[in-house]
């Protein structure tokens, strides 16, 4: 629970033209997570191709999947084997002339979408326009002296297609905005030979220009803008019918072979993946590198043997000081605890070897969310209503449970119910009724919280065989001296007690072991190297008075929480019978949601920044096993 | 705080500058001492590979570069100021566009298309694997207007379909590009704007000038045309004066009807190479008297980073020249040593 699974480095050895049987039997076996180690080899990388015709395969049918509106997938059969290399090619070849013939669909039916866009906002100008009193058919006439265009471009680009048109002695007028859009008139002075086309070159088209078809009875016949408009939508809309009519022959058509072809690229998905890191060739022999845990090798071996009868080589072994920071993190937890590991997660992945700090997180998150926000009441609700959470937020049900019943148990300490505390005895104190002791403990809890992070750090680095940072830097060992040294002197000065000359030796000499060591590790010009080691050790030492004072906002939000209620008794007590009982409800209501969610944020906000910055780096490498579930090992973004 | 340290910062990587001499020095090595002079000057990602053949791979060790000093320098800015400078590396994420629909134009491989683009490790924002599965550059442009680079890409793509011209492509996604920086640049707060203004000025007048002078008499544009290509508002060429400049009939006329401050920059220079060659180098000197006084920080950052690349791209050249055993007066020549 509180490190990665024990993990073995594995090497299997498999006659090449068995590669893609091997790379099924290892994504059903569910356990090996492939990985490049060592060297390419002689053979160079046997299933390269096959990854990228794979890749390629795949992305033509999700687009094709995508514009028939289809995602289904048949179930794999046990005995079912992965394509070879020219079955995967034969694929991907009938895959690209079918996204063909449907992107061309697709392509159409999206100008078709602008194009009724357009119309729709066409109607409303074609009605201004012909409310002007212009001809605009003679206006666009082509044996006029002005060489006149009627269009629309974007709004954005009207001032400088103006200016352009200028140089050109074209003037350019806006007749009409609606959107983004602008309809103009542009026009100028008509060359008759044909070069006021080369007076504009492609201008009008990098401006965005679009023609406005003018109808020619427009002028006599207002109405008759709409008749166009209509037909026009008429006509996009039997086009639409025939594109959708052609879409769903488009399924018809190739619908039981395209489900095949999603089955042989699902069982071709292991060796493709295998492909991009664990896969190298060696003369006949192909050779999957990666990881496996070491629970799992004996069956691992069993299903080789069962399948291969001893035509295959496994070579595994412990993890060297060489892999270090290449060995995945296989983390599994009590299912108690596996809500809590999203919000790990979302900072990142722990090391292998590291300290995991989900059990931590759990412990320190739902007890400062307690401490900040102790009420029986609301306790009691937060629980209840995590309990009636289902569904997709049901993992958060539990995280609000468990914070529910410790805002009840510090209910309890601080004797508060509903922000009444005088319902029940305090077992401890109120916030309220010695707030300075309550910011002293939150101070104190900070110091220990902080120290935790600073040893949990120097056993990562230890783990690590980084001595040095682990003894010397400002986040490990020196850090804690220096920090406890600095505490020390700091509580002898506030008790008059002056900060004491071993304290002040202590803190001295930390300070510049930190900054010797930053020299050192640094890399660049002297000057460059002294004032990093300059800035960073101040900057470690202020961080860490920083971090602790942060703690304050625990006893703050305590205090908050009873000042809060106090408030909404004031505003109750000048209230009626049925006013006071209604802002009692709603006062408690507006502390469950506004103050209960800043304080899950601010519990988190000190997890975060106080706690996993100083320990957790958070850029492990989480296992990911080949598998036929889509789990996008492919080094491709989604 | 935050200014001192972006102060120290710029004039303790000043150091990393390459002066001209050791440029020529290095032109005059030997094989094996190359390698040492590279790494004595911190250059240790190109000692190690600069006998590399592939000249991609000698870029994306140049980018790798700046990239990790821009990191550094982008630490202690925030709001506008710490956009600007992210903006200004997306340069080369809009190269990676360019390049992108270039290799698709060309019916490139999949792998191929991937060894022409830069890695911007923690910088890119494109999703480059899945754009370059796009079956064509249409179904490409689409998909582009669904990213961070929607603004740079929105007229494009109609531009592109009723042209198919590869140049107008790649005309409008410069032009957005640097409409994005001036108007980066016009949200500075007005003390940081005035402090990299300078700068600015001297970039957008060589583009624009530079622009001008290709697209008018190397590719033929009527000047409306250029003019809609051109950036505005300019600094010393104002809208007025690029009017004045695109209706002129050739190279010389439009040299001729410059201000005076570019007329002397220009003097005795008639072909466009040399005109581009020469603003460089103005502005170079520009962004040298800028990172040489007490400036905002932002500004001598900025000129930092244009003088740091302008010198890796001398490194490259010597390289590449010594690699292709190209004649020392040659690479001297490339590199205005």
């Amino acid at each position: 629970m509180f490190r990665a699974q024990p993990m073995f480095r594995v090497e299997l050895l498999c006659l090449a033209s068995e590669a893609q049987e091997m790379a099924l039997l290892l994504a059903r076996h569910g356990g090996f997570g492939p990985a490049a180690l060592g060297e390419t080899g002689n053979g160079g990388r046997p299933g390269e191709h096959y990854r990228e015709l794979f890749l390629e395969a795949s992305a033509r049918l999700d687009k094709i999947m995508e514009y028939c509106g289809q995602d289904d997938l048949a179930p794999i059969r046990d005995d079912a084997i992965a394509p070879s290399e020219p079955e995967l090619a034969g694929i991907n070849q009938r895959l690209q002339a079918i996204w063909q013939a449907c992107s061309g669909c697709h392509e159409l039916e999206l100008r078709m979408a602008e194009e009724k866009q357009r119309l729709a906002t066409l109607r409303e100008t074609y009605q201004r326009l012909s409310a002007l009193d212009v001809d605009p058919a003679r206006l666009l006439r082509r044996d006029g002296l002005l060489d006149t265009r009627l269009g629309q471009i974007p709004a954005l680009n009207l001032k400088r297609l103006g200016d352009a048109l200028s140089v050109a002695g074209y003037l350019l007028t806006v007749f009409d905005r609606t959107g983004d859009q602008a309809f103009v008139v542009v026009a100028g002075p008509r060359s008759g030979d044909g070069r006021a086309a080369n007076r504009l070159g492609g201008l009008l088209a990098q401006a965005g220009w679009r023609d406005l078809a003018v109808p020619p009875e427009l002028r006599t016949d207002p109405t008759v803008a709409g008749q166009v408009i209509d037909a026009e939508n008429q006509r996009l809309e039997t086009l639409a019918e025939s594109q959708c009519d052609l879409r769903q022959q488009h399924w018809q058509q190739h619908a039981a072979w395209l489900r095949q072809a999603r089955l042989s690229l699902t069982l071709a998905r292991p060796l493709a993946e295998s492909a991009l890191l664990g896969l190298r060739g060696k003369g006949q022999l192909a050779v999957f590198s990666g990881w496996v845990p070491k629970r799992a090798v004996g069956a691992l071996r069993s299903a080789l043997e069962v399948r291969f009868h001893g035509r295959d080589l496994l070579l595994a072994r412990e993890p060297g000081p060489d892999d270090a920071g290449k060995v995945p993190s296989l983390l599994t937890y009590p299912v108690w605890l596996r809500p809590f590991t999203g919000l790990v997660r979302s900072y990142g992945v722990p090391r292998y070897g590291e300290f995991d700090p989900a059990l931590l997180f759990a412990f320190s998150y739902v007890l400062l969310f307690g401490a900040m926000f102790g009420d029986v009441g609301h306790g009691a609700v937060l629980l209840m209503a995590a309990l009636l959470l289902r569904g997709r937020f049901a993992w958060l049900g539990w995280i609000g449970s468990a914070a529910g019943l410790a805002s009840i148990c510090f209910g309890l300490l601080y004797g508060s119910v509903f922000g009444y505390e005088d319902w029940i005895a305090p077992l401890w104190q109120s916030p309220l009724h010695d707030p300075a002791r309550m910011l002293a403990l939150a101070v104190a809890s900070g110091v220990g919280f902080i120290s935790v992070t600073l040893l949990i750090n120097t056993y990562n680095r230890l783990s690590a065989r980084h001595w040095a940072d682990a003894l010397l830097d400002g986040g490990g060992l020196m850090g804690l001296v220096l920090y406890l040294a600095a505490l020390s002197g700091l509580r002898g000065a506030l008790a008059g007690e002056g900060f004491g000359t071993t304290n002040g030796l202590v803190v001295s000499a930390t300070l510049v072991a930190i900054a010797v060591r930053l020299v050192l590790k640094t890399e660049g010009s002297m000057g460059e190297r002294l004032v990093v080691a300059l800035v960073e050790s101040m900057e470690t030492a202020i961080n860490l008075f920083a971090n602790t004072l942060s703690f304050l906002r625990v006893a703050a939000f305590s205090l908050n929480h009873v000042a809060l209620a106090l408030a909404v008794f004031t505003i109750a007590a000048g209230l009626t019978t049925t006013g006071h009982g209604i802002a009692i409800v709603l006062g408690n209501l507006v502390i469950l949601v506004l103050e209960g969610g800043i304080v899950a944020i601010q519990a988190l906000r000190l997890m975060y920044y106080e706690g996993f910055s100083r320990f957790f780096a958070g850029d492990g490498v989480e296992f990911r096993p080949l598998s036929l579930a889509v789990n996008n090992n492919l080094g491709v973004k989604t | 705080m935050r200014n001192t340290y972006l102060n120290t910062r710029v004039t303790l990587f000043k150091s990393r500058l390459w002066p001209q001499a050791q440029v020529s020095a290095l032109i005059d090595a030997d094989d094996d001492e190359l390698p040492g002079l590279l790494e004595q000057r911190g250059l240790k990602l190109l000692a190690s590979g600069y006998v590399d053949d592939d000249p991609r791979s000698l870029e994306a060790r140049i980018v790798a570069i700046l990239l990790d000093e821009t990191r550094i320098l982008l630490r202690p800015l925030t709001g506008a100021a710490r956009q600007l400078l992210l903006y200004w590396i997306e340069r080369f994420e809009v190269s990676n566009v360019k390049s992108l629909i270039r290799a698709k134009m060309a019916g490139e491989t999949v792998s191929a298309t991937a060894a022409r683009l830069l890695d911007l490790g923690d910088f890119a924002r494109l999703d480059a694997e899945a754009l370059m599965r796009a079956e064509d550059v249409t179904e490409l442009l689409r998909r582009l207007e669904h990213t961070a680079y929607a603004e740079i890409v929105r007229n494009a793509r109609q531009a592109f379909e009723d042209s198919h011209d590869p140049f107008i492509l790649d005309a409008t996604l410069d032009r957005a590009y640097y409409d994005g920086l001036i108007r980066r640049a016009r949200a500075l707060e007005p003390e940081l704007r005035a402090g990299i203004e300078p700068l600015l000025a001297g970039l957008i007048d060589r583009i624009n000038l530079v622009w001008l002078l290709r697209y008018r008499f190397n590719y033929g544009l009527p000047p409306a045309q250029v003019y809609y290509l051109l950036l505005a508002p300019g600094y010393q060429l104002t809208p007025e004066r690029l009017r004045i400049l695109v209706g002129k009939e050739d190279v010389a006329a439009v040299l001729a009807a410059l201000p005076d401050a570019l007329v002397r920059v220009l003097a005795g220079v008639d072909a466009i190479p040399e005109v581009a060659a020469r603003l460089e180098q103005a502005n170079l000197n520009h962004a040298r008297t800028l990172l040489d006084r007490a400036g905002h920080p932002l500004a001598r950052a900025l000129a930092y980073l244009a003088l740091r690349e302008s010198g890796l791209r001398d490194v490259r050249a010597v390289l590449r020249g010594r690699r292709l055993a190209l004649p020392v007066d040659d690479i001297r020549l490339a590199v205005g040593a």
